[in-house]
């Protein structure tokens, strides 16, 4: 009696919500990157899960398998290519995506877009081209497996966060050959 | 901005939002659907009219280019500097090149020697008979930031944006755009109840006067004639 007692779900109890295995729950919560406010990557960033942006990022961000989402705080002078990207902060940059790209009201997006379904909501800033029809390459080498970032990590004042120039303007991709037009 | 007027029964359907475009619907009919097409919007972005325009599987690049002009300096808008802004404002790649290009009544918001430096960028990046339309306010006020237009269907444009305040309308006309627009040529003109003058211009090549001239036959228009008479200013 005392045994079964103790084989009681009583942590279950207690914890209704979890009806996931606690190490599915971790597991969950891990495959969730983020790069806070106050850090600076320089650098390539590559990975196998989520990641959000409330930083800076220069370089290239590869995560084709996972969705990258750059918040209202979130600077970045880089390529991204994901399976989703959302943006609301401000990207200088191409991106490239699997499945869906979305422009917040609220992003500055200078640059390129490439994915089968892209929405920009009204009152976005966007200077750039938009590809609804050329598919990314798929059959990419698999990533690896934890997230990581390749360059220094730094810490940022909110002055220099506060005060970053928009140059660079978008459209750095050449464009893809064409047909000629062709009138009726 | 786009009126209706007069009563209808509740049983009769409503009438689409928005004004009917013939120079839209000429520019959008220039797109074949089998080709890929890359368009300019000189405006800024709107979500319905990169979906409209990618059905049709055109390559959409949005310029922004009263809200990216505006956020300029004074300095870098003086006539001697236009050349260089917009090869910032507007990069783009040496092999880019559009069939279509809409400028909407951006023109309306930017002086001649600004609109000339545009162009001047803009025309080699242009195929031949690439077309581009204009849509230029007859009247004395336009409202004082660009309204937007967007696509409702192949012939249907709609106006969004607050009509106050207002500003001066340069008023430009045919010739001016001749002037600003050197390259060009009018194939078709509107004159609509609102008081926009729709332009449909086309990029000329070696036959372009009489391909412009058959197509504006076929139209029932006068090549580079409004079809209407503008008011008196």
């Amino acid at each position: 009696m005392w045994n079964k007692r103790e084989d009681e779900p009583i942590r279950a109890a207690a914890a209704p919500q979890t009806s996931l295995p606690p190490t599915a729950v971790t597991a969950r919560r891990e495959q969730q990157a983020a790069i806070g406010p106050s850090i600076s990557i320089v650098g390539d960033l590559t990975g196998d899960e989520d990641l959000t942006i409330l930083g800076r990022v220069k370089g290239k961000i590869d995560l084709p398998q996972h969705s990258v989402t750059v918040g209202e705080s979130g600077h970045v002078d880089a390529d991204i290519h994901a399976k989703v990207v959302s943006v609301a902060g401000e990207v200088h940059g191409n991106l490239v995506a699997g499945e869906q790209i979305l422009i917040r009201r609220t992003a500055t997006m200078l640059g390129n877009l490439t994915a089968p379904r892209v929405g920009l909501e009204d009152g976005c800033r966007f200077r750039g081209s938009v590809d609804m029809e050329a598919q990314p390459e798929r059959g990419r080498p698999a990533p690896i497996p934890a997230s990581r970032a390749t360059g220094a990590i730094v810490p940022v004042k909110p002055a220099e966060a506060a005060g970053q120039p928009a140059g660079g303007a978008g459209g750095g991709t050449p464009a893809k050959p064409e047909a000629p037009l062709v009138r009726p | 901005m786009w009126w209706s007027s007069g009563s209808r029964s509740p049983a009769e359907p409503a009438p689409p939002p928005g004004q009917r475009s013939e120079a839209l619907k000429g520019l959008l009919d220039s797109l074949v659907p089998e080709s890929r097409h890359a368009v300019l919007d000189l405006g800024p972005p709107l979500a319905g009219n990169i979906k409209f325009l990618a059905a049709l599987s055109c390559r959409v690049r949005i310029a922004d280019l009263h809200r990216s002009l505006c956020a300029e300096s004074v300095e870098s808008r003086q006539p001697e500097a236009m050349g260089a802004l917009f090869e910032r404002l507007l990069p783009l790649a040496p092999d880019e090149r559009f069939d279509a290009l809409l400028a909407w009544d951006v023109f309306d918001y930017m002086r001649p020697d600004q609109v000339s430096s545009l162009m001047a960028r803009l025309t080699p990046a242009c195929r031949p008979e690439a077309l581009v339309l204009v849509l230029a306010s007859t009247r004395r006020q336009v409202p004082a930031a660009p309204p937007r237009y967007r696509i409702v269907d192949r012939e249907t444009l709609a106006c969004e944006g607050p009509l106050q305040p207002v500003r001066t309308c340069p008023r430009y006309t045919q010739l001016d755009l001749a002037r600003m627009m050197p390259g060009f040529s009018v194939r078709r003109s509107f004159l609509l109840r609102n008081g926009i003058q729709e332009y449909l211009l086309a990029r000329d090549t070696g036959g372009g006067a009489s391909r412009a001239r058959e197509v504006a036959a076929a139209a029932g228009a006068t090549p580079g004639r409004a079809w209407f008479r503008r008011g008196r200013r």
